[in-house]
Order: structure tokens, then sequence, then C-alpha cells
């Protein structure tokens, strides 16, 4: 019997060892979000203001992007202002920070990555291209796998992601849900929601 | 009243001197090979390892960082633990499979102790699995906990199963805590604890539809769904191919019973091919004796004779209604046996010489376990009056012809004798070499108990006590 005590205890303190460990602040994630979305605010004409501090960004994420929106360009926060660049110089100036669409013609492609977000069959976190003020692709970077999931996760690919998916035609995150997967689909719009928030 | 030898060296091996007819056995020419405890702890890291491994597909499939919400986290520990509840749960069926390997690395005794302490965790971690997950998902979606198991036992496939396994098993450990445990009827509390084969079976589909890690075919999946068979394999093969291999091959019958005291029999029984069954004094089987009344129990007893080849014996003090009924066996009987198991052997020495202390019927393993010893050992055999001192003259006869020292002490545990014989100093005083044997407990529990606290304070570690217990 103590050594069952002891067995207990031991799995009790390593599951919460385990835990923590895996939940200690994704530094390196949330630090990746930030460089894409910091040259949003100038070039977005359209901006709609109330979003941007808004960003209800679960956690570190939103706190630290919101200092450094306003510490880096204090105009931005006035949506009218965007206009004036001039964004021809501007693409130089970006293209490192999005060196996968160069291909893109338009100068202000981007890529914006949402937070992520856990539901019980796994974690969620989608990409959107941003193009001027249009999304014009979305890419679900972690949906659940294995088993059923899989299934659920190819139906809400098949629906929301690509160029000419529900989310580019729609240019918002209020997706028709996808049957059989309502958690992923809920999670695939928070993410896209706030994906949305970060890039306009 | 206390009887020693000394002298009788040298006539030792072979030839041995028949006494009394049938109840003198041959000496076996040498005491049997060492097995020591490194198999016990060779499996022991095995299973450790093979839990880290079982949380390992965990661990490499969730991104570091990822647990940013309550819900996560409390989701994340509720799968640890059902990873760790699954994997518990197939060693402890493991641990009763009676796997002859296992039987031989771990034996009964210590198999015994490991199911009870992991039986104990196992519950324990289940229950964690279940209220964790509950609490996850309730809050991920918002609801109460009580809504929360309306949604699983509704909309999930195999949830009700889970959820009836965990039910199965709260009650089987609950029917294990010791006092509810004596209260119960043997064969109820059996029955109970048997339907515990249930839970692998009800356990086993959620495991695979909502499993987060073993959703996914791949290796994972597989490895898991291996270790099941393997598993399952091992319950047959012990506790079906081999008994039933074992009894064909050796074909016991009941030779003859006799009475050794007023309230004590003797079983005799033959087979074929005797000579080759590899059985050590000590170790007991699981007899079931094929008769109206009894076929339908299976008892544990030790042989009480070390193999001779030509017969096998229990000796059995008649307690109850199955004991009872053990005296009207007619010769002929088929017998169905299971084992040989357990460690109370004198291959698992770890010294040279022994001190052996047998409380009343309690001498039975320790009688067969002399003719194996290496010469030197010390007898002690408590009684509480003449007439329960069983086997007296085979004992006699092995002390001369085991070069052992044998001491009766008869008398109720509260005499001055045997009281002050118990103590670490009256021990020291017989045994003065007493802390470099090997100590063999068998009796009632409180002589067991009261020996060990002597013992232990006459300075015996403890990996030099064994304990005969059959008790699961």
């Amino acid at each position: 019997m103590r050594r069952a005590l002891l067995a207990i205890t031991g799995l009790a303190a390593s599951t919460t060892a385990l835990v923590v460990f895996k939940g200690s602040p994704g530094a390196t994630q949330v630090a990746q979000n930030l460089p894409t979305a910091q040259p949003v605010n100038p070039t977005a004409p359209g901006a709609d203001p109330s979003a941007d501090p808004a960003a209800p960004g679960t956690d570190p994420a939103g706190e630290v992007a919101t200092p450094s929106k306003t510490a880096d360009a204090p105009v931005s926060p006035k949506p009218g202002k965007t206009t004036a660049r001039p964004s021809g110089t501007k693409t130089t100036t970006k293209a490192p920070s999005t060196p996968r669409t160069t291909k893109a013609p338009q100068p202000t492609t981007r890529r914006v990555t949402g937070n992520g977000f856990d539901n019980e069959y796994g974690y969620v976190q989608v990409q959107i291209v941003v193009s001027g003020n249009r999304i014009v692709e979305a890419v679900a970077l972690s949906l659940p796998s294995g088993g059923e999931s899989d299934i659920h996760s190819g139906d809400v690919r098949d629906r929301y992601d690509g160029s000419g998916g529900e989310v580019v035609q729609k240019q918002n995150a209020n997706l028709n849900t996808v049957s059989g997967a309502t958690e992923t689909s809920n999670s695939y719009k928070q993410s896209l929601r706030s994906a949305i928030e970060q890039a306009f | 009243m206390t009887y020693s030898h000394t002298h009788a060296a040298g006539r030792r091996t072979g030839t041995s001197s028949r006494h009394g007819g049938r109840s003198a056995a041959p000496v076996p020419p040498q005491s049997p090979a060492r097995r020591g405890p490194g198999g016990r702890r060779l499996l022991g890291v095995l299973l450790l390892v093979g839990l880290l491994a079982s949380v390992l597909p965990w661990w490499l499939g969730t991104p570091a960082g990822s647990l940013r919400t309550p819900a996560a986290t409390v989701t994340a520990a509720g799968r640890i633990t059902g990873l760790v509840a699954g994997y518990l749960l197939l060693v402890q069926v493991l641990m009763m499979s009676r796997l002859p390997v296992l039987e031989r690395w771990i034996g009964g005794e210590h198999t015994a102790r490991w199911h009870r302490d992991i039986g104990a965790t196992l519950l324990v971690t289940v229950l964690a699995h279940m209220s964790l997950i509950l609490v996850g998902y309730a809050d991920l979606r918002n609801q109460s906990i009580l809504a929360e198991v309306g949604t699983l036992l509704g909309d999930y496939e195999d949830m009700v199963s889970a959820f009836v396994a965990t039910g199965i098993m709260v009650l089987v450990g609950f029917t294990s805590i010791r006092a509810i445990r004596r209260a119960l009827p043997y064969e109820l509390w059996h029955l109970l604890h048997l339907s515990s084969y249930l839970i692998l079976l009800l356990g086993f589909g959620h495991q695979f539809t909502h499993g987060a890690q073993l959703y996914k075919p791949g290796p994972v999946r597989t490895g898991w769904i291996a270790l099941y068979v393997l598993v399952v394999a091992a319950v047959l093969w012990g506790r079906v191919i081999a008994p039933l291999a074992f009894n064909l091959r050796y074909k016991l019958r009941v030779a003859d019973v006799v009475a050794e005291s007023t309230d004590t029999i003797s079983i005799y029984l033959t087979g074929e091919r005797l000579g080759r069954l590899a059985m050590l004094g000590g170790q007991h089987f699981r007899w079931r004796f094929l008769t109206r009344g009894c076929w339908w129990q299976s008892h544990p007893f030790s042989v009480s004779a070390a193999a001779n080849g030509r017969w096998l014996r229990i000796t059995v003090k008649v307690v109850g209604t199955h004991t009872a009924d053990l005296r009207d066996l007619d010769p002929g009987t088929r017998v169905w046996a299971e084992g040989p198991s357990g460690t109370f052997t004198a291959a698992h020495r770890l010294r040279e010489r022994a001190l052996l202390i047998a409380g009343g019927s309690g001498i039975t393993p320790i009688r067969a376990m002399l003719e194996e010893l290496p010469p030197g050992a010390a007898l002690i055999y408590r009684a509480r009056t003449p007439a329960d001192v069983l086997l007296s003259r085979e004992l006699d006869w092995l002390a001369q012809e085991r070069d052992t020292s044998l001491w009766y002490v008869i008398g109720s545990r509260d005499d001055p004798g045997p009281r002050q014989l118990m103590s670490p100093d009256g021990l020291r005083q017989l045994v003065p070499d007493v802390a470099r044997r090997d100590v063999y407990l068998c009796g009632p529990p409180g002589l067991v108990e009261q020996s060990v606290r002597a013992l232990r304070r006459a300075g015996v570690p403890r990996r030099q006590i064994h304990l005969a217990t059959f008790e699961l």
C-alpha cells in the first residue's frame, strides 16, 4: 500500500510537470506572429479601428502585440492616413518578413497567422494571405488529426481552405459550420477571426 | 520441549534410507541453482520504460506552448492519465496472467503485492482521467459537468461501455479493501474479481475512437493494439494453454488420503512422467479436484514433499467445507493442477544458510524445502500443543539427513518459553548468525508478523526474509 501511495503521488506530480512544461508560454510562436502583423496597419486602407486594440488575444500575444503596434507607428491607429503611403517603396522593407509571398505581383500581399485554439480533438491554427484589403487565401496550419479527426479535418480543409474556399468567398469569419466537425469549425473560425483582427 | 541435531554430517546425498514407508522421499542430490532477483528487477525496469513510452505519443504530438487555456491544460492532463491508465490496466492483467515466465521471474508472492499496488494506482488514475476529461470538456463546451456526462454518454461512441468499465473497476477496487473483502464469501469476491476482464473489453473501444493519440492509423495505434494482443495472448497462454498442457502431460490422480492428525490430512497424488516435473520444494499449485462437490473450486496448497519422480503430496488442515470434503476423496479421482508457482524456495536464497520458522500447518512448504536446502539450516517449529505438530517423524529424519538443527517450540504465544524464544535476543541466542541467514516464514499471520518484527530487530535485512503468501 505504501508503494501504491508513492506511485500515485509520483504519477500526479509527473503529470502536472508534463502539463506545465508543455503549457509554458510558447514565446517562439507568439514572436513569429508579430513581424507579420506589424506591417499590416500602414497599408490596410479600410481598417476597422475598433478591431485594433481589442485584439482579444487569449494571452501574451495580445498584450505584446498591442504596445508594439503603437510604438512602431503612432500614425497607424488613424485609418485615414494609411492611403498616403507609397506602397512601392514599402515592398522592399517588407520583403524579409514575408519571403514566401514575393511571387505575388501585388506589393501588399502578406501572411497573417491567427492565434491557435484548442478543442477536445486537437489544436487549430489558421493563416491567411491578405492582398490589399482582401483575403486571397486561407491555410489551416494545424487541425486535429487521427482517426475520424482526419476525415473531419479534411472536410473542414476542403470547405474553408485555399484560394477558392469559403473564407475567400465570404471575406469574414462567419463561415457555415461543417457538419460533423462542429468543434473544429468553431476553433477554425476563432483562429480566423484573430488573424483577420491582426490583419486589418 | 526442544530437540536438536547437530551431528549426522556426511550422510546427505544419494544413499537415502527409507523411514516409515512412504513418508520419506529420496533426498535430491543437490540444492537447486539459485534464482536471484535479477529477473524481477529487469521486469520492473521494462515496465517503467513501458510507462514512459506510453506517454511519449502525447509528448511528441503536443506542440510546446499549445496549452494556453485552463481547459486545454486540464484536458491534456486527462489525456496523460488516460494513457497511463490504459497502460497500467494492461500491466495489471499481465500480472495476473500466470504466465510461466512471470511466475518464474517474480513469483506468486511478489506478483500479489505488485497486483495490489498497481491495482490501487490504476483505480486512482482511471478516476483522475475521467474527472479531468469531464472538467476539461465541460469547460470547452461551456456547460456543467453533469451536462457533459450526458453529452459524452449520448453523442460519443463506446463511451457507455467505458463508463461501465469504470464502474466495475470501482466495485472491484472497493471489494478488495481488506476489511470488506473478509466480510464477503470468497466465491463472490472471486467472481467479482474475474469480472475485471470485462474492464479490458469494455474499456478497449473508447481508447481508439476518442483517444487523441490513438485515433490515427500509425505506429502508435498499431503498437497499442499489439500490446493488447500480447496481453490477451499471455492470459490465454498462462491461464488456458499452459495448464492444459501440464495436465495432459502429467495426468495427476489422487492415490491416497492419509490422516496426519485429528484435523489434518495428506493427499498423495500420482501421475505420468512425474520424473520430468520441474518443481521446487516450497512451491504451490492451485488444485481442483474433479469430483461432484469440488470441481468448481480451486485452492492453492503447497506441496509438502519435494519432487521425487513418483508422487506428489499436499498436507491440508481441515478448516472449511471444502477441506472437509477433501477427506472423502476416492483414489483415482482426477486432479486439475495449475502451477507450480512461488518463490518461497531454496532456489531463491541469498545466503548459504537458512533459518526456517513454521507455525502449525505452515510446516508443509518448509518440510518440502528442507529437502533442498544446503546443510546447516535451522528450523523452529511453533505449535500450540504437541498434537498440532505435523510430520514430525519426517522432520526428525530430514534434520538428521540434511544436518539441520530442529527445535519444536510448543505452547501458546503468551507462555514464557515461546515468548522468550521469539524475541530478538532469543533468536540470536538460538541462532547466533541469524543476521547472515535467509529466513523463511510460514504460519498464521500473528506469528509471521511477530517474527518479522523480532527478526528485523535482530538485524536480519528485509530482503533476506521470505514469506509464503498465496493470498491474492
